[in-house]
């Protein structure tokens, strides 16, 4: 790629102002790899902050780190854009507060930041076509001697073990595997609870029943609530937890009552016959 | 124990801690970093058992009632801290929903435990809980 190209000129037409964070960290990525994180940074809290005002409610909290975890967990940003999103972020953080960015971890975030760059158009057009390019790595103003190629080559050789480490990590912690779709395992949990609810509602549960489990829950939430970290109001805290195991008696209630109902019309049926 | 077993069990975690989130209908971040930070800090398994025991092969397969009967023949004190970390997860958003209070009736059942011996698993559970987030942060 030669000077004056960029990789970031499709996003013109989509968003100007990340085309033009995204372009000043390309033109920085060799020459001051600091300012190339500052503005990565900046281009992703650009993303987040659009993202968050077209398709969140308003009162998600500004902070990057808040604003990618609710874009992340809403199904907005998928896991491996909001992966990237967060390594652009930490990189970017850790150069704000002094410490020094390798050329090579800069490149790295630049060419995430291009990958996710081509999503983010699909998503704030939809149905626009971005057909991106192989990345172009920018030229450094003079070529690079031995030495210096062989220790970008062992920073990258690092980073990339950090990012397997990480991402180890961050996958053993997660509730979800990787390979899982969350939203189909989701909803077949939520088809077996309702089943077992209903089973549970027929047949009762041989030691603990649901009424007993709700009267605990609704004590410990109290006490919690009741805590002073959390406000330490008793009334309060008191009053939520007799609204929240009120509406629970109510489920109980329901339940109870169609299964009555079943039954009854089972009888009925059974008697007719 | 050996490392299949270990799967085995951290599968189980993992099927009745989602179980859990999932009853409490907005699965809150901090239910999630819950699971995986009670799975190696207090049930004790390493990060590549956590892994692998999310591995489709291993959970895809299974259902609640085979989780509940998983969970049944564990010995009494693995079964408890189970049931403690999976109410544990329910505090964590300091909300109750009705599909909570029955996953957490039938996993009790299921272990059999007694009555006190649910409301003790329940307290510990509460204050691991009130560490999770002990100044009221964000759920």
């Amino acid at each position: 790629m030669s000077k004056q190209e960029t990789n970031f000129q499709f996003l013109e037409g989509f968003d100007k102002r990340v085309a033009q964070l995204a372009k000043q960290a390309e033109k920085y990525v060799h020459t001051d790899p600091d300012s190339c994180m500052f503005k990565l940074r900046l281009m992703v809290e650009t993303m987040a902050k659009k993202l968050t005002n077209l398709q969140m409610r308003s009162d998600i909290s500004q902070d990057l780190g808040s604003m990618l975890g609710a874009l992340e967990r809403g199904g907005i940003v998928p896991r491996r854009q909001a992966d990237s999103m967060h390594a652009i972020r930490r990189d970017g953080n850790a150069a704000v507060h002094g410490s020094p960015t390798p050329i090579p971890t800069a490149m790295r975030r630049l060419h995430e930041a291009y990958k996710i760059s081509g999503w983010f158009c699909k998503v704030i057009k939809r149905g626009s076509k971005v057909n991106l390019n192989d990345f172009a790595p920018p030229e450094p103003p003079a070529p690079l001697d031995q030495a210096t190629k062989s220790l970008h080559g062992k920073i990258d050789e690092l980073e990339e073990s950090i990012e397997r480490r990480r991402l180890a990590t961050r996958e053993s912690l997660l509730m979800f595997g990787p390979q899982e779709n969350v939203k189909e395992v989701t909803r077949r949990i939520i088809e077996e609870l309702k089943a077992l609810d209903n089973v549970a509602a027929a047949a009762g549960e041989p030691i603990i029943d649901a009424d007993f489990v709700a009267l605990v829950m609704a004590m410990d939430l109290e006490q919690i609530e009741e805590d002073p970290r959390h406000g330490g109001d008793s009334r309060q805290a008191r009053r939520e937890a007799e609204q929240q195991l009120d509406f629970i008696k109510q489920h109980l209630a329901e339940r109870e009552k169609v299964f009555l109902a079943e039954r009854t019309f089972l009888i009925e049926q059974r008697n007719e016959s | 124990m050996q490392e299949s077993e270990q799967i085995q069990l951290a599968t189980l975690w993992f099927l009745s801690a989602r179980a859990m989130a999932v009853a409490g209908e907005e699965m809150a971040a901090v239910q999630e970093a819950a699971t995986g930070l009670y799975a190696q800090a207090i049930l004790g398994f390493e990060e590549s058992v956590c892994r692998k025991a999310k591995d489709v092969e291993h959970i895809d397969n299974k259902t609640l009632i085979d989780c509940l009967s998983g969970v049944r023949q564990l010995p009494r004190e693995l079964a408890e801290k189970i049931l403690t970390g999976v109410m544990m997860i329910s505090y964590a958003d300091r909300k109750m929903k009705p599909l909570e209070v029955r996953w957490a009736s039938m996993l009790a059942s299921a272990i059999e435990v007694s009555p006190d011996d649910f409301q003790r698993c329940c307290v510990n559970a509460r204050v691991i809980a009130s560490m999770l987030r002990p100044h009221g942060a964000p759920a």
